[in-house]
């Protein structure tokens, strides 16, 4: 019975110094990857930088500096709508990064639209802190407060006083407000922002290219990606401004 | 009683008179007619005249086609209707007028007017008009308005300044002043003098009121021009004297609001065409940097930062001011010597007026890195123009400037983007951006870890949500409970019953009491229990009276009797004068019962 139970926690041990050592190795070789690619960046070899970065992002890793990299390389590929789409993906993990932002406002203003992305509007302008905080973080904020809250609960129903009461209707609604801006950030996340790829694309009206070409758009320009057709997708730029363009001419 | 017929009659006038009124197509009459009149046949080429064109019987004729009119400028002056009845006869009629304005002297005819109507084509007469020049004999102190126009020089130099003026001169008020200045825009080049001046003039005895105006005018190319014409456009107003001199209230009928009191008549007044003669510039001599600058200029240069460090940047400001084209002034490739890069800004030019010349103020900028540690010195800018006054040549120059710029520390890459402006923020003027390009990537390595949301970050924040809750039940509960045991005594009493007569059973088993005593005290530890259970004050109640009372607590009826039985038992034993004893036995029956009582 005892070399049974011995061997299990053997097993047990050896299974997880494997799996740790296998993830370290991945954490290494990641690593590497990254470095061989900043290299590559710094040696102005930046299609080979670029395909590296490509790489990591497509085996599912997922770093606002990564993007943030990626864009730069695409920049000094002169190809400035993947630029910007992947400097958009960063932004949404790393909301109040400078360089980010500056590098994003400059490829922006290299652009002929020097279309910005879209105001958040007015709930985003009342939780002021929703475009500057990222989803995890709100994840984890929402976390804390949660905690806090039940900790204040706690104490209430020990101490009994007016103060912990009082603290524990402001920390219910800390934790609403939260809630709630969590699930504005979620549901902002999940807004699809698309990056016109080609030098020229036209808006049509419907979904064909006889149809009438409503405006046009150029690379880099940044639209609201909407109903997706076969080849063709819906987007809108400006609330008098959507129309239908080739699936092909845009990332998102 | 009315006659039924001539009610009817009269009916039927009403609604014939209505459908003509408001019936909106055309209505015929048999005599159309179409008759044009002007309101004066001789006229100065001062004068307008007013061409009415007349087209009686029909409602909402067309427009008729004017004939070709090149010797005059027309314009509409609108469109009247007017509808009479007279005896059950009626009458309607629309005149078209047009203001003629004469471009020449001369005999001319305007020609017939046609209008045409449902195939029908409808004439009027021709019209003679005689255009013959203003009164020349008459002298400027009896003309109520007159105008002038005169140039500062009429043999300027090329590029050279020069003030074309219109003046203005009127006894009388005036309205709806509409003034045309043409310049030959290929030959000049045209600079405003502000706004038009107001003043009063004495001009043979006779007190006139001036409006001057003023253009400069810059000569781009050599040779004989002419300024052609300017054209005065205007209302002459004449107040009529009424008879109302002794009426009190003549004054308040003499307003303009009142038309009788006043009289306008439209006048054209134009002057004469003015040649002049451009001439080339003197020849230059040795001049190399002349750049066909005419005028009287002054310069002056300064520097942002006298004292910097190598690498650093400063700003060289280059200021050119007086009077002429100094808008054409350039600093192209500015030598400054190898000692520093230089970097120009788009020059900003003020202009301003100075007397009744246009001049102003031209501003440089360079960015300047010098490129060598040490005392260093910016040379004199010079600039050459040319005065048409001294009708001269002049080289101006700046001071030279010295700077002492210390070697670098430490080598840094220069951030050539511009931080992200702040609103409140005042930038300094000396710093001007080289260059803008992206900030670096990133490089350091620990912050290159996967954000995702996966099952174990998934886990994290479930373990993370729940977890506050489940310690709030678990505490929840506890506090209650300790509540409870404070509060309610005989919860205390049931809740901590079971304990007390188990550390009691354990503390009789490891004693060494005799068996009577020992039978006493376990008969006492189940009274406790079941007074502490029942939460019965004392514990000197008989077997009967637990069986009754565990009865009113819906006790089962075999604990009951377990009970029971075991306190006779104890009784027996404690009483009987020998009883065979087993300690162990009894503490284990005791025990046991006491564990059925509490499930």
């Amino acid at each position: 019975m005892k070399i049974k139970k011995l061997y299990i926690i053997l097993t047990i041990l050896f299974s997880i110094l494997i799996s740790t050592n296998q993830v370290e190795a991945q954490k290494k070789n990641i690593s590497s990857q990254i470095l061989l690619a900043n290299k590559f960046y710094h040696e102005k070899n930046y299609t080979a930088a670029a395909t590296i970065f490509e790489e990591l992002i497509s085996q599912g890793e997922t770093n606002g500096y990564l993007y943030y990299n990626l864009g730069n390389t695409y920049m000094r590929l002169g190809n400035k709508g993947n630029a910007i789409r992947n400097y958009l993906r960063a932004q949404l993990l790393l909301p109040r990064n400078e360089n980010l932002d500056a590098n994003l406002r400059y490829a922006i203003n290299q652009t002929q639209d020097q279309i910005s992305p879209p105001p958040g509007g007015l709930i985003t302008g009342i939780l002021f802190w929703v475009d500057l905080i990222s989803l995890f973080e709100h994840f984890e904020l929402l976390i804390l407060c949660n905690f806090i809250f039940w900790c204040i609960c706690i104490a209430s129903l020990y101490y009994r006083k007016s103060l912990w009461r009082s603290l524990k209707k402001i920390s219910i609604t800390i934790l609403l407000v939260i809630f709630f801006s969590t699930g504005i950030k979620y549901h902002l996340s999940k807004k699809t922002l698309g990056v016109i790829t080609d030098q020229k694309v036209a808006v049509k009206s419907d979904r064909n290219t006889q149809n009438i070409t409503l405006f046009e758009l150029h690379e880099g320009a940044i639209i609201s990606v909407g109903q997706e057709d076969g080849k063709w997708v819906y987007i809108t730029v400006s609330s008098d401004k959507s129309g239908w363009i080739p699936i092909e001419s845009i990332s998102f | 009683m009315q006659n039924p017929k001539i009610k009817l009659q009269s009916w039927l006038t009403a609604i014939v008179i209505l459908i003509c009124i408001f019936f909106p197509i055309q209505s015929f009459s048999s005599d159309i007619q179409l008759t044009t009149s002007v309101d004066k046949n001789i006229l100065t080429i001062e004068d307008s005249i007013e061409l009415s064109i007349n087209i009686s019987g029909i409602r909402n004729p067309p427009i008729p086609k004017l004939p070709p009119l090149p010797k005059f400028i027309v314009r509409s002056t609108g469109t009247q209707s007017s509808t009479q009845i007279i005896n059950s006869n009626m009458q309607v009629s629309t005149t078209h007028k047009y203001l003629l304005i004469p471009k020449g002297e001369g005999n001319f005819t305007i020609d017939s007017v046609v209008m045409n109507l449902s195939g029908s084509t409808y004439q009027s007469e021709p019209i003679k008009i005689t255009i013959i020049k203003p009164n020349s004999i008459k002298s400027a102190e009896n003309r109520s308005v007159y105008t002038e126009t005169s140039i500062s020089k009429s043999n300027p130099y090329i590029n050279e300044q020069i003030v074309y003026t219109f003046k203005l001169f009127r006894k009388i008020e005036a309205r709806n002043l509409n003034l045309s200045m043409p310049y030959d825009e290929s030959f000049f080049r045209k600079e405003d003098l502000g706004k038009a001046k107001h003043y009063s003039m004495v001009v043979n005895g006779v007190t006139y009121d001036v409006d001057e105006i003023s253009i400069a005018l810059f000569p781009t190319k050599i040779g004989e021009s002419t300024i052609p014409p300017s054209m005065m456009e205007l209302d002459l107003i004449n107040r009529i004297q009424s008879n109302r001199q002794r009426d009190p209230f003549a004054r308040f009928f003499n307003d303009p609001f009142f038309g009788r009191a006043t009289q306008s008549k439209h006048k054209i007044l134009s002057t004469k065409s003015i040649k002049l003669k451009t001439k080339p510039l003197p020849k230059k001599g040795n001049l190399k940097d002349f750049k066909n600058i005419v005028g009287q200029l002054s310069i002056a240069a300064t520097v942002g930062k006298k004292n910097l460090d190598e690498g650093n940047t400063t700003t060289l400001t280059v200021i050119v001011s007086g009077i002429g084209n100094i808008m054409d002034v350039l600093f192209t490739n500015l030598n400054l010597g190898d000692q520093f890069k230089i970097y120009p800004d788009q020059p900003l030019f003020q202009k301003s007026i100075h007397g009744n010349q246009v001049g102003g103020e031209k501003i440089f900028k360079f960015a300047l890195v010098p490129l060598l540690p040490g005392k260093q010195f910016i040379p004199s800018i010079k600039l050459s123009y040319f005065d048409p006054d001294k009708n001269k040549y002049n080289t101006i120059s700046t001071n030279p400037i010295n700077i002492k710029i210390k070697s670098r520390t430490n080598i840094e890459e220069l951030n050539l983007v511009q931080p992200k402006k702040v609103a409140s923020q005042k930038i300094d003027s000396s710093i001007s951006i080289l260059a803008r390009d992206i900030l670096p990537i990133h490089s350091r390595m620990g912050d290159f870890k996967s954000v995702t949301f996966d099952k174990s970050r998934r886990i994290i924040y479930m373990f993370g949500t729940i977890f506050p809750i489940v310690i709030y039940l678990i505490a929840a509960g506890y506090i209650r409970y300790k509540h409870q045991m404070n509060e309610d005594i005989s919860y205390s009493r049931r809740q901590e019953a079971f304990g007390k007569a188990k550390d009691k059973l354990n503390h009789l088993s490891g004693s060494t009491l005799e068996s009577k005593d020992f039978v006493r005290n376990l008969s006492q530890i189940i009274r406790e229990y079941i007074g502490d259970k029942l939460n019965i004050q004392g514990a000197a109640f008989t077997a009967k009276e637990v069986e009754e009372n565990l009865n009113k607590n819906t006790y089962a009826q075999d604990k009951i009797s377990s009970v029971k039985n075991l306190l006779e038992k104890c009784e027996s034993m404690q009483y009987s004068p020998v009883a065979p004893m087993n300690e162990h036995g009894l503490i284990d029956e005791t025990t046991e019962l006491l564990v059925k009582l509490e499930k």
